[in-house]
């Protein structure tokens, strides 16, 4: 049993095995289970705990996934205890789809879209309000005070610190940009690790969306530094060499290039995604361990390093919003310094 | 194209990527098979809030920055004229001051020459006036001594004539005698 969490933290780590069921899902339709080691890896409620362990069950109930999975229901506080203290609210379905290609896209509301719909909301209002308090003070002479003054000591800390020497010479026009990919995963983050709620950038699509964006951001930024020298990013062709040595490094490199480009934006969307889902899955893990030995002699312990690790997320938290715009910052300033 | 893209992208992470196989038809969803309902949302959402953050926050918050430290900067300008004004002053001042003392002692030196001067030219004055009252003095004194002595003569004259008269006053009429006597006499008093 034991060592099924360590395989089901270790699969997760190695963002590898589809932990794609969920069998007690408050999702209408129940996917069905198709690996061996999602089975093992079930945290077991009281049912679950009954069969002996490494069986094929079915009656065991994962916990861990549909917490780091997407859902169609929310999940809110309630006090019947029968229910994990939690009443299901569906979400609406049946809302327009459309497809891109091949690649359905179904625009009705999902647990993680409503919790990308709260962090915007809290973020707007957070920092529209400090910008009002800005303008408030800035009127008497005065520098803010209180929310409006942290709000300020983070925005100067990334602009000053972290986006405009990495950007490089005329970086002003990226700080909105960065500012607000920064503060977009810092909140989604942070809301992940409140109670009843989900983590909306431990989701891979939400990650990949916010890597393509800034690949895009990326790309067009060392167009419009670069302008035709821009195809120099994707076409290695050294000047200083002979024509004979030219041709076979171009070739050799410019794959290499071109993959790298890819890469940068792959390498952000997986950092983000994998460091958010796993600090969930330790936690919800050492929780589940009190529930494995069926004992309340044991529960302290785990859930002492479940408090460590929480305090370790909040880092975490503040940690990968950083990195993405840190990286972010650095790949804009690579692309547009870049002349071959 | 995009969608393309995206799995391209999942793709190179997922070295092993059994999850992309199961993910493939069935409704299940690997954990790293992006959702397309989920995508769009944040595509969305994320650019709602980069509109209104960099519109209503990050711009004015940061115009409030920089007009403070450009308030700062002026300040910090203005003291350094400021500064540099004093010092210029202080230098006229120091240089009024010397100015104002050289021309004190120059005056000074010049009222103590004109104090010498007018000294000795009064010094002078006095001797002058001393001397001058000293000749009429002298020049008067020898006037009255003369007239004295001319006087004296004369009245010893009349007593002589007054005395020759009384002795003589029978035969000799008065104008032949004083004649007479007259030239005695001056003879005596030109010796």
């Amino acid at each position: 049993m034991k060592s099924g969490f360590l395989r089901l933290v270790l699969a997760a780590l190695c963002a590898a095995a589809p932990l794609a069921a969920q069998e007690h899902a408050p999702a209408p339709q129940a996917p069905a289970a198709d690996s061996a080691a999602l089975h093992a890896a079930t945290a077991g409620d009281e049912a679950g705990a009954q069969k002996t362990a490494g069986a094929e069950s079915t009656a065991k109930k994962d916990i861990i996934t549909p917490h780091i999975t997407d859902g169609n229901a929310l999940e809110l506080p309630s006090l019947n205890p029968d229910h994990g203290f939690a009443t299901h609210f569906a979400l609406p379905t049946g809302w327009p789809k459309f497809h891109i290609g091949s690649f359905e896209v179904d625009t009705s509301p999902t647990k993680l879209t409503v919790m990308l719909w709260i962090s915007a909301a809290i973020l707007i209002f957070l920092m529209v309000s400090a910008a009002r308090a800005h303008q408030r003070r800035a009127a008497q002479g005065l520098p803010p005070k209180g929310l409006a003054g942290a709000m300020e000591a983070m925005i100067l800390y990334m602009r000053n610190e972290v986006i405009l020497p990495n950007v490089g010479h005329h970086g002003e026009a990226f700080v909105p940009y960065l500012l607000s990919i920064f503060f977009f995963i810092l909140t989604a983050n942070l809301l992940g690790l409140v109670p009843y709620m989900g983590t909306a950038t431990g989701n891979i699509a939400v990650t990949a969306t916010l890597a393509l964006v800034t690949f895009l951001v990326i790309e067009i930024a060392g167009m419009r530094a670069l302008g035709k020298g821009y195809l120099g990013t994707i076409i290695y062709w050294p000047h200083d060499m002979p024509l004979y040595m030219r041709i076979p490094i171009s070739l050799i490199i410019s794959p290499v290039e071109l993959m790298s480009k890819f890469i940068k934006p792959t390498a952000l969307a997986i950092r983000l995604f994998a460091n958010m889902t796993a600090g969930h899955i330790v936690v919800l893990a050492l929780i589940g361990l009190v529930f494995t030995f069926q004992s309340y002699l044991i529960a302290p312990a785990p859930l002492a390093m479940a408090v460590a690790i929480m305090l370790l997320e909040l880092m975490v938290a503040f940690l990968q919003a950083f990195i993405f715009t840190l990286l972010s910052s650095v790949f804009i300033g690579l692309v547009r310094e870049s002349h071959h | 194209m995009r969608s393309s893209l995206i799995r391209a992208v999942v793709l190179l992470s997922a070295t092993a990527a059994p999850a992309l196989a199961a993910g493939g038809d069935a409704p299940a969803r690997g954990l790293l098979d992006p959702a397309g309902g989920l995508m769009f949302w944040t595509v969305l959402v994320f650019g709602t809030t980069f509109f209104i953050l960099s519109k209503f926050a990050f711009k004015p918050i940061l115009s409030a920055v920089e007009g403070r430290e450009q308030a700062l900067r002026d300040a910090m300008d203005e003291a350094k004229a400021d500064r540099e004004l004093a010092a210029q002053l202080l230098a006229e001042q120091k240089q009024q001051l010397d100015a104002a003392r050289t021309d004190a002692q120059k005056i000074i030196a010049d009222g103590r020459a004109t104090a010498e001067k007018m000294r000795n030219d009064l010094l002078e004055q006095t001797r002058t006036q001393q001397h001058d009252m000293l000749e009429r003095a002298k020049r008067d004194i020898e006037a009255e001594k003369q007239g004295a002595i001319a006087e004296l003569r004369r009245e010893a004259v009349d007593l002589a004539i007054a005395g020759a008269g009384k002795v003589i006053e029978k035969n000799l009429d008065d104008a032949a005698n004083r004649a007479l006597v007259d030239k005695y006499l001056s003879s005596i008093g030109t010796k």
